[in-house]
This record gives structure tokens, C-alpha cells and sequence, in this order.
């Protein structure tokens, strides 16, 4: 099978300040993994490495079989890349739902000068139809509760037909049941559409639901298995 | 009617005429971004930068308003530079530098012996002072900002809904912030010479306040954000030809009037 992600003696950060230290882990293909760890132990450094927003110090890293040590690499990594970013506060901006999810497919479509046209408001509409958010499409996204917001989220990042899903804290600010819905949601179209996902969160949200189980700690990912798996929320 | 088609006949009435109203309508798409941004406070500190400027203007003998221009543009550089800094909010930058220019301006006016009277300008405005170059600028500044909408329509958006996702989408929001920052400042500054400095929201932020209130889409919000800058410019503009009004509070006037009725309207997008 082959690797998602490849990332060999990896170092990154922000200045002078490392965050990512050496870390290796190669992800395959179509898996779902997630990441635990506190606040401020790199998981959110390590997803902007994947995505290529951040170049690295030092290391090798490849994702979806291309290399990031160049930009251009790294812009072509992201149009197959879909980012489900923390819930926000409640925007301000004036947009309806397809309006933002046509969003999601900014730099893999259209971009400035470049229009978006009627494929892709298909593919936003699909999107919203496989998060079971359609109806909402005409509403105005400032109305939306918590659970409606992050499917719509959800949606935005589908809608880049990704091969790989990057999520940040998807189920932060959301109350229990829609925690619980949302990770079925999400389980279920991992299954359906095969996309590798990967999820970092300092939450106990289901553990089952993953292929695999990384801790961070201090910039360097520990893989948790057999008892360590189990034992983790319990702490 | 009669006295106001005796005064369109004038030049320098018609000039100020097309400057309010071309300004009305595009620097009022900036009050989408300020409001969508949170960035009230910050066009609130840049009017007071104006003040510092009209001041040392003032006291070096220069313009007033040409003082202000240039403080307001160092300004919102400041701003823009401070808010990529991780470890400063930009509502602190913003209340520490507004605190300061208010000081600054009163020290310096105190020092040059200039009476404060005399920078009043910068509070009320002058637009019948507005000459040809003022309304080319005014001119050149409203296209600006509708190319600015017009090439990022779509970038725009992705920063005022979710910068950290526009970011690992690859949008350049540091360039695009450093721009809108750019941009509100010489916004604010034209908006100076035009309405005054007390009554900049008159054409900038009200009209945005309103669009966003009643509108579901962003073109539509853009629409009625220009539309209500327009009818706050143009009816701002006529009622103080026919009342014999200062031109900057009836603008304003008309422009809260328009807010009001917005408020009253049942809030659509709930």
C-alpha cells in the first residue's frame, strides 16, 4: 500500500523556534488516523507541514507522492488536500452556505482572475448533499448552529474531491451529541469515498473509530496501541 | 428646486457633487470588510492618526488635511505590520496608538501655539474646498477599491470567513491584509477631506452595517453597501444645498436615517 505521508527526520517551526523535532511516520494510503496531544505540542504544526504551508527546517517529507521540499510541490500537494478547520465563532461575513462551500475549491479550480463555473458549484452542491447539509445551501451561514457550521465545514473540504483530509479540532465547541454525529459523519464518508483522514484534537473523542492512534509530545508523534489505546482518555 | 439647480451651475458645487458620490459608493464596500473583520476599532484609531497629522500640518505651516493623509497611510502600515505579530492583539496596537496620536496632536498644538480651532477643518470636512486634483484622487481611489473586489472577489471572502483556512488553502493572507489595511487607511484619509473625521462612518461604515444586516450574499451585501453610500452621499449633498447645511452632517444625517429603517426591517437572515 502505498504512503499518504512520508515524513522522515522531520524538523519544523516558526523562526528560530522548533516545534516538529525529527519526527517520523508514514501514513498509508486510505487510513484514519487520529492525533491526541495538549495544546501546543505541534499537532496543529504538523498539519500545516502536510499541507505545505509550512516549509520544514530540515528532513524529508512527501505527501500523496510529492515532494514538499520545493513550492511548487507544495501548491500542487494542496489542491488534493481538504482542510476542516476548528468551529469559528459566528462569522460576519454575509454568504450563504453554497457561497462558502464553493470556497473549498479555491486554488484546485478558480483562483483571482480565474471564475469559478457551473462544475464547480456542482461539486459544492454534491459536497453539501454527502454531509446530508443540502437543505441548507440557501441559508445564510451566520444562522447556522454549531453542528450545521462544522458539516458545512465538512462540506467545504469535500468539495475538493481530496485524496487527503486534514482536520483541526473538528468537534472543539460542539456539544456532545453533535460531537458523537459529527465523527459518524465522518467515519461513514471515510469509508465511502476512501480518502485518507487525519485528525488532531485534544479531545477524547472516539478512539475506535481510528486505524491508528498517535500522541505528540514535545514536537516528536508516539504511536499508541494494544493497552496504551485504551488506557488514554482513562488518565 | 430653483436654488438647487442655480447652484449645480456652479463648478466647484457640481466637483464636489461627483466626489461625494463617487466616494459614497465605493468607499462604503470598505465598511463590508471592516465590519465582516472586526476592524471598527482600527478605522477608530486611524481617524485620531488623522488628527496627529492635521496637527503637525498645522504646526509646520502646511496643509492640515495633507498631514492627515500621511499619518493615516503610516498608520494603518503600522497596523497591518503589527497584526502578523503573534504576540501583540491588534486591539492593543490599536488602543496604544490611538491613546498617543490624541496626545501627540494636543501636545503639539499646544507647543506651536496653534489654536485648535483652526484644525477644525479635519473635523467637519470641507468638500466645497475640493479641488481637481482632490477629485481625480477621489476618482482613482474608488476605482481602486472596486478592481481590489473585482480581481479577489473570491479571496476576499475566503479571508473574511475563515483566515486559517484561506492560509492552508494558499491564499497570501498577509499580502491581502497588509492591502485592506492599506486600503481602509486611504479610505479613512479621503474620506477626511470629504465628511470630516467625526462623521468618516457616515460614508464608510454605516452603509456596510446596513448592507450586511439585510443581505444573505456577499455580492448583494456589496450592492446595497454601495447603493445606501450613494443615496447617503447624494440626498446627504442635495438636503444641505437646500437647508443651507453643513454637507458632512447632513450626509451623515441621511446615512443613519437609512440605518435606522435597516434596523426596523425584520432581520432576514435569521
Amino acid at each position: 500500500m502505498n504512503a499518504a505521508v512520508l515524513l522522515e527526520r522531520v524538523s519544523a517551526g516558526y523562526g528560530k523556534t522548533t516545534v516538529l523535532d525529527q519526527l517520523d511516520v508514514i501514513i498509508a494510503e486510505h487510513s484514519f488516523v487520529i492525533v491526541t496531544g495538549s495544546n501546543g505540542s505541534g499537532k496543529s504544526t504538523l498539519l500545516k507541514v502536510i499541507c505545505g504551508v509550512l516549509a520544514i527546517h530540515d528532513g524529508e517529507a512527501r505527501v500523496l507522492d510529492i515532494s514538499l521540499m520545493n513550492p511548487n510541490g507544495r501548491r500542487s500537494v494542496r489542491r488534493n488536500i481538504g482542510y476542516v478547520s476548528q468551529i469559528q465563532h459566528e462569522p460576519k461575513i454575509a454568504l450563504t452556505v453554497i457561497e462558502s462551500v464553493l470556497l473549498g475549491r479555491w486554488g484546485s479550480s478558480f483562483s483571482w482572475l480565474k471564475r469559478s463555473n457551473e462544475q464547480d458549484m456542482e461539486k459544492a452542491e454534491d459536497a453539501l448533499r454527502l454531509t446530508g447539509a443540502l437543505d441548507l445551501a440557501s441559508r445564510d451561514i451566520r444562522s447556522l448552529s454549531g453542528g450545521q457550521r462544522q458539516k458545512v465545514t465538512l462540506a467545504r473540504a469535500l468539495a475538493r474531491s481530496p485524496s487527503l483530509l486534514l482536520m483541526d479540532e473538528p468537534t472543539t465547541y460542539l456539544d456532545p451529541e453533535a460531537k458523537s454525529d459529527f465523527m459518524h459523519l465522518i467515519r461513514r464518508l471515510h469509508e465511502s469515498l476512501q480518502f485518507t483522514a487525519i485528525i488532531v484534537t485534544h479531545e477524547p473523542i472516539e478512539r475506535k473509530r481510528s486505524d491508528r492512534l498517535f500522541s505528540m509530545r514535545q514536537g516528536k508523534l508516539f504511536e499508541l496501541t494494544g493497552e496504551q489505546r485504551s488506557h488514554l482518555w482513562d488518565r | 428646486m430653483g436654488s438647487l439647480i442655480d447652484a449645480f451651475s456652479i463648478p466647484i458645487i457640481r466637483h464636489a457633487f461627483f466626489g461625494i458620490v463617487v466616494a459614497g459608493s465605493t468607499l462604503s464596500l470598505l465598511g463590508i470588510i471592516i465590519v465582516s473583520l472586526n476592524l471598527t476599532a482600527i478605522r477608530f484609531t486611524l481617524m485620531h492618526t488623522g488628527l496627529l497629522g492635521a496637527a503637525i500640518g498645522t504646526a509646520i505651516g502646511s496643509q492640515p488635511t495633507a498631514g492627515a493623509f500621511i499619518m493615516v497611510l503610516a498608520a494603518s502600515a503600522i497596523m497591518a505590520a503589527i497584526t502578523k505579530k503573534k504576540n501583540v492583539s491588534t486591539s492593543s496596537a490599536s488602543g496604544l496608538i490611538m491613546t498617543a496620536s490624541l496626545a501627540g496632536a494636543f501636545i503639539i498644538l499646544a507647543v506651536a501655539g496653534v489654536p485648535a480651532m483652526q484644525i477644525f477643518d479635519i473635523f467637519a470636512g470641507n468638500i466645497l474646498m475640493l479641488t481637481r486634483i482632490d477629485l481625480l484622487f477621489t476618482i482613482f481611489l474608488g476605482l481602486l477599491i472596486v478592481t481590489f473586489f473585482a480581481i479577489a472577489y473570491r479571496e476576499i471572502q475566503l479571508v473574511l470567513l475563515d483566515k486559517e483556512l484561506a492560509l492552508n488553502l494558499g491564499v497570501p493572507v498577509d499580502g491581502m491584509m497588509t492591502i485592506i489595511f492599506i486600503m481602509v487607511g486611504i479610505g479613512v484619509a479621503g474620506a477626511l477631506r470629504l465628511v470630516g473625521a467625526l462623521l468618516v462612518d457616515a460614508i464608510i461604515l454605516l452603509p456596510g452595517i446596513a448592507a450586511l444586516r439585510i443581505s444573505r450574499r456577499f455580492l448583494s451585501a456589496l450592492l446595497l453597501s454601495s447603493l445606501f453610500g450613494f443615496l447617503s452621499a447624494a440626498c446627504g449633498f442635495i438636503l444641505a444645498i437646500l437647508l443651507d447645511l453643513p454637507v458632512g452632517a447632513s450626509t451623515a444625517i441621511v446615512s443613519a436615517i437609512i440605518m435606522a429603517v435597516v434596523l426596523l426591517l425584520p432581520d432576514t437572515h435569521r
